[in-house]
């Protein structure tokens, strides 16, 4: 029982106590994007402000802030995977600190109950009924430590409100907050006792992120500067929950184009026709590498998305979501090569280019498929 | 162990593609009369445009009993190539499946009975085969134009005609370069426009010109950029615009025809001719006299040198059948004796015969016969096998031709008087019967002018005399022109009708006019065909126990026709019926008494002296021959010199095509840049485009799988564009730039593509997509090096791709076929030479590829 909702107190400095647990299942019961879009000058100081914030916590991984901004932005939750002591935990707790919203932390640990992080009936005595005591997961984030230490049962509790944004205890549902976003993270060292996300499950986080070690200098900065005191404290919230609503709302309206979908497409293919997986790219995962994509763009300041946009979010967010081949995995493959590999491989826009196989040539393996494969039935690029 | 699975999986995505509710299999089906109806349509294109280009063969085979197997081979052909496309097959099954067509209808209809179920060839069918080729050749050596379509000539046509319409499909479809495949039909209108008189007719130009008008049409309307700009590419201007070209381009033709050499005479496609190697070089002398004659250079120069007190005429052939649409010599190969070394002139009673010694050098006169003065009684010096007819007298190769032969002739000529002609009065015996037959269909102008101008005249002698006085009467004139502007141009009795209402012609008329009236009054005729007498070129030419003699030239404008008649006890005699050409014999003038030993120059003095004549004729010599720009005999040179010309142009054209071709893009690209589409905001599309090749054509290609700002990052990044801040600036501003409209336009939200970035460069001219594009091409000209500034210049690899892309096709079939084999067990030596084969093939593509590179 190390799921404490104090942490909240902890993590948010004084006076900046949030007004109440803001609007429940009552105020969420709306419809999700209902906030109004805010227009490019503001969403971009917005945007920055964030950032900024972050990076003065944690030096050197701008990228990973970015990816979990554009994360939150896109409606999406978390998986931040890396080995302890890097700054997992700290890069979501800047995060939350950050935006003007609630924040709850679960450490996750094998005899965590389902009920401690959705909540639970209680009988009071006084009023001779049941009321509903809310769990951990209310909350706008919701940062969950070490997710793979606890029992599959409360994992996919968890997972389960990921999914429906809403918690359904004793056959009464409960909308949970917006923005609502999962952080979590996991350890892949220490695997001894765990019980490692299924794939299914994996599939619900919008991204994973290993966050790396630091480089030499901002190391050194680390060090130089966050020895007296917590850099947390010194982060104050910079945008408004409502903000970041108006700011989801954004990201909404940015526009797909067909050619940009049917690339989209191409490469959730190529992932479930190649040699060298087991399992390729779900339907679900590409919808969301393009809301991640959409995130990105509104982020570079664009209202429609190129196929830059994809292909810089293309690893994080389906490398988690793919098996490699055994085959592939002993010859020295990793999920991120083979996406890497793939998308060197599909056309960006088959109207204007030749042919797919002008540039690389495929492996012997994928030469047999393609052999195999009539692609004179595909559509014809010329 | 993973094949199959593998191969399961392709399947369906390939069969279940269309019913996938997928993004991509939607936008196939948008579009559905697109590929479904493609490959008809072009089918039929190419099946309309070789069909059409065929019709101009109609005169090189006579009637119209051809076209029907040509027609259904060229359809069967086409329409299997448009099947196997429709069903989607790979690329060189298709031409393997069209070939394999070709071969079965081939078979149904040339072969039925010799082969397996009538269509299936077997060895009989090779052996049929073997002798339909054997005659093929026969009639294309040895019969003149119209031959009549046997069957092997047939099947010859047809068997080409299908593989043009495969190469022609390959041209416009997988390599998609419609425009060459105009090479193609090209190459069915030059066998017309080479063997028959009246070049390709109009009927198959136009037929050809509408078909390739149909290829280009339809590959433009299924052309890719038609898919993505739907509304756009198919409006009616669009039709507007390709008419009007169309008109220019047909004004055009008519208007540069009389500029080009070669081109004879008339309007194109009519009579004009092309004449790459000259005259004299035809199969049938009766039908390229008129071309011969015509022609503005004098080619096929003979030399030759003679001891004769008058020049002789060099005879070649006669023609002695007068039936039939067209007349040709009958070579009566069943009678001619071997050997030259004696010919027995067959000369009877020769009163006193006068023994000639020539020398003739032929040079580039082509011919199946030797000239040679009459009549000959040995050939001496002659290299391959040469035969004589003994009737005619005329000498002919076995395996061999006139070109580069230098022989001397003996010959013996007759001394004859008009007295000894008058006096031979005896009915013919001994004759060959085909000199005396009466042709059938005589036309009645022709038999009644022979009753009206003979009337009179009781000896043989006379009566042809009086044939010749009223030809060469001035109610006929010399002319070359008016019968190809009359439509008798050739040679047969309706020819002839023609001629003796008009009464305007040359020398084949007028001889066969001859010949035909005296065969009418019953004197044994035939056409002589052969030259004039020349001119001397005032060299002497040393001759082996002769000493110098002096030398003669004759070329094509002096080819002739003249009629030789036979009077019994004194033999063949020629007569020259035809006004101010060749030389009237001393026996055949009418006084009798005027020396007929004279040059082709003194021939005005010699005109025969009849008392009705008032009109001088003028001397051959100084006659310019009628038609356009006719040049005296020096123009020769001046001609080569043209021809020259026109060889350097072409092959500065052909060196320079790949830059016109780029240029060419590039213009069409940034006027669609700078207008629009209509009814589109499409502008960056052709300024990406252009950009693409632009950094391709200067070693900085784009990848298919990398992104336009990617790709536009790394071509910035590059040395090709130099340093972004220095003096390339503006150039790497101009590539950001056309980058970004580009992205905003494929990517952005549609009617808001408009951005701020081009509402703001709209008012300055540097934001044009011209004038970036320029920019970019300006910082790319100065950081690239000499050599690769030179090639992107002439040999652009933007353009040249399309080979690089076709190159590696061989090599992915083999490699293909060795999978195959592998999977089916092959033997294993198969197996390896098959790998060796792709191995080297992909050796020699790097080779290929280093060089360009290099």
């Amino acid at each position: 029982m190390d799921y404490h909702r104090s942490s909240v107190d902890d993590i948010l400095p004084d006076g900046q106590r949030l007004p109440g647990r803001p609007g429940m299942d009552l105020n969420a019961a709306g419809d999700r994007s209902s906030a109004p879009a805010m227009d490019a000058d503001a969403f971009h100081s917005a945007s920055t402000r964030i950032l900024t914030s972050i990076n003065t916590v944690i030096d050197g991984k701008a990228e990973a802030a970015k990816l979990a901004l554009t994360v939150l932005l896109a409606q999406g939750h978390l998986l931040l995977e890396d080995v302890p002591g890097v700054g997992k935990t700290l890069l979501a707790k800047t995060l939350a600190r950050t935006i003007d919203c609630s924040v709850s932390r679960i450490q996750f640990t094998p005899d965590l109950l389902p009920s401690d992080v959705t909540g639970v009936s209680i009988y009071n005595q006084a009023t001779r009924t049941f009321e509903f005591r809310h769990g951990a997961v209310f909350a706008n984030i919701v940062i969950g430590d070490e997710i793979n230490r606890a029992s599959a049962k409360t994992q996919s509790a968890l997972l389960e409100c990921m999914e429906e944004h809403q918690v359904t205890v004793d056959g009464t549902s409960y909308r949970l907050d917006e923005p609502f976003m999962v952080v979590a993270t996991q350890n892949p060292i220490e695997m001894e006792g765990t019980y490692p996300l299924p794939e299914a499950q994996r599939d619900r986080f919008m991204a994973r992120i290993s966050m790396g070690y630091p480089d030499r200098e901002s190391e050194m900065e680390m060090l130089e500067t966050h020895q007296a005191s917590s850099p947390l404290a010194r982060v104050t919230a910079v945008v408004t929950a409502a903000e970041v609503a108006a700011m989801i709302a954004t990201v909404q309206q940015v526009y797909v184009s067909r050619s940009l979908k049917e690339y989209t497409v191409a490469l959730g293919r190529a992932t479930r026709e190649s040699g060298l997986l087991r399992l390729g790219a779900s339907p679900r995962s590409m919808l969301q590498l393009l809301r991640a994509a959409k995130a990105t763009a509104a982020l570079e300041g664009r209202d429609f998305v190129l196929p830059d946009d994809v292909v810089s979010v293309a690893e994080a967010v389906l490398a988690h979501r793919i098996i490699l081949d055994r085959k592939a995995a002993s010859a020295g493959e990793t999920p991120q090569s083979v996406i890497r590999a793939i998308i060197a491989k599909i056309p960006v826009t088959p109207e204007v280019t030749a042919s797919p196989n002008g540039t690389g040539r495929p492996g012997r393996k994928q030469a047999s498929a393609m052999a195999a494969a009539p692609s004179p039935k595909l559509p014809n690029p010329r | 162990m993973t094949l199959a699975p593998h191969r399961s999986s392709g399947s369906d995505t390939g069969t279940a593609g269309n019913a996938e509710p997928t993004v991509l299999s939607s936008g196939a089906v948008s579009r559905p009369d697109g590929p479904a109806a493609q490959p008809w349509v072009m089918g039929t294109a190419v099946a309309v445009a070789v069909a059409g280009a065929a019709l101009g063969f109609n005169g090189v085979l006579r009637g119209w009993a051809w076209y029907s197997p040509v027609f259904s081979t060229v359809l069967s052909v086409a329409f299997s190539v448009a099947m196997l496309r429709s069903l989607r097959a790979r690329t060189w099954l298709v031409s393997a499946g069209a070939l394999v067509a070709l071969i079965v209808a081939l078979t149904f209809i040339f072969f039925r009975q010799h082969s397996i179920a009538g269509f299936i060839p077997s060895p009989e069918t090779m052996i049929y085969l073997g002798k339909f080729l054997r005659r093929a050749s026969e009639t294309v050596l040895a019969e003149s134009t119209p031959v009549a379509p046997n069957a092997g000539i047939v099947m010859l046509i047809c068997a080409v005609l299908g593989l043009l319409v495969i190469l022609i499909d390959a041209l416009a479809f997988p390599l998609a370069l419609p425009a060459t495949s105009g090479l193609g039909i090209l190459a069915i209108l030059v066998v017309p426009a080479m063997v028959k008189p009246q070049s390709v007719g109009v009927l198959g130009f136009v037929g050809a010109a509408v078909g390739y008008l149909l290829i280009l049409g339809c590959s433009h309307w299924f052309t890719p950029d038609a898919r993505t700009l739907a509304d756009t590419a198919r409006n009616p201007g669009q039709l507007r615009r390709g008419a009007v070209t169309a008109v220019a381009a047909l004004t055009v033709t008519l208007l540069l025809q009389p500029v080009i050499p070669g081109f004879d005479q008339g309007t194109f496609p009519q009579g004009s001719r092309l004449n790459p190697f000259g005259s004299a070089t035809g199969l049938n002398p009766m039908i390229s006299l008129g071309n011969s004659l015509r022609s503005p250079s004098g080619e096929g120069r003979i030399t030759f040198a003679t001891n004769a007190p008058t020049t002789p005429y060099l005879r070649s052939v006669t023609v002695d059948s007068f039936d039939g649409d067209s007349w040709s010599p009958d070579d009566r190969e069943s009678t001619r004796q071997p050997g030259t070394g004696r010919i027995e002139s067959g000369l009877d009673s020769a009163p006193t015969e006068l023994r000639v010694i020539t020398a003739v050098n032929t040079g580039q006169y082509t011919s199946p016969y030797l000239p040679a003065p009459y009549a000959p009684e040995a050939v001496n010096g002659l290299t391959g096998r040469w035969n004589w007819d003994p009737a005619t007298l005329s000498i002919k190769g076995v395996d061999t031709n006139s070109r580069d032969q230098q022989y001397v002739v003996t010959s013996v000529t007759p001394q004859l008087t008009a007295a000894l002609l008058a006096g031979a009065s005896e009915p013919v015996r001994g004759i060959p019967e085909q000199f005396l037959r009466q042709p059938s269909n005589v036309p009645e102008v022709v038999s009644s002018t022979a009753k009206t101008v003979t009337a009179g005249a009781a000896s043989p002698y006379a009566r042809a005399m009086a044939i010749q006085r009223y030809l060469r009467s001035t109610e006929f004139s010399y002319s070359l022109q008016s019968p190809v502007q009359g439509g008798y141009d050739g040679n047969g009795l309706s020819v002839l009708a023609d001629f003796l209402n008009q009464k305007s012609g040359y020398c084949i008329h007028f001889a066969s006019a001859m010949a035909v009236m005296a065969r009418l009054e019953g004197i044994p005729s035939r056409i002589a065909v052969g030259y004039a007498p020349g001119r001397p070129t005032g060299a002497t030419v040393a001759v082996s126990g002769q000493g110098p003699l002096p030398e003669f030239e004759v070329d094509a404008r002096d080819a002739h026709a003249w009629p030789e008649l036979y009077f019994q006890g004194v033999g063949w005699v020629a007569f020259e019926p035809t006004p101010s050409r060749g030389v009237v014999p001393a026996y055949a003038t009418d006084a009798a008494s005027s020396s007929g030993a004279s040059t082709n120059e003194r021939n005005d003095a010699l005109t025969p002296g009849d008392g009705s004549r008032q009109a001088p004729v003028p001397a051959p010599g100084t006659v310019p021959l009628p038609g356009a720009g006719t040049p005296a005999p020096g123009d020769a040179q001046g001609a080569q010199a043209l021809y020259g010309v026109g060889a350097m142009l072409l092959l500065a054209l052909l060196v320079a095509s790949p830059r016109l071709v780029r240029s060419g893009v590039r213009r069409r690209r940034l006027r669609t840049a700078a207008r629009g589409y209509p009814g589109a905001t499409g502008t960056a599309l052709p300024a990406w485009a252009e950009l693409r090749d632009l950094a391709t054509d200067y070693g900085v290609a784009p990848q298919a799988s990398e992104t336009p700002r990617h790709f536009s990052e790394r071509l910035r990044a590059s040395a090709a564009l130099g340093e972004p801040g220095g003096a390339d600036g503006p150039g790497q501003r101009a590539a950001a730039a056309l980058t970004e409209d580009f992205e905003r336009e494929r990517y952005g939200r549609p009617g808001g593509a408009a951005g701020p970035a081009q509402n703001a460069d709209s008012a300055d001219p540097a934001g044009s997509a011209a004038a970036r594009i320029a920019l970019v091409q300006a910082a790319l000209r100065a950081n690239a090096r000499p050599l690769v500034r030179l090639r992107a210049a002439w040999l652009p690899p933007s353009v040249m791709s399309g080979w690089r892309r076709a190159l590696p096709a061989p090599r992915r079939f083999l490699s293909r076929t060795a999978q195959l084999s592998r999977t089916a067990q092959l033997s294993r030596t198969a197996l390896g030479t098959r790998r060796g084969l792709a191995e080297s093939w992909g050796k020699f593509r790097n080779s290929v590829r280093r060089v360009r590179r290099g």
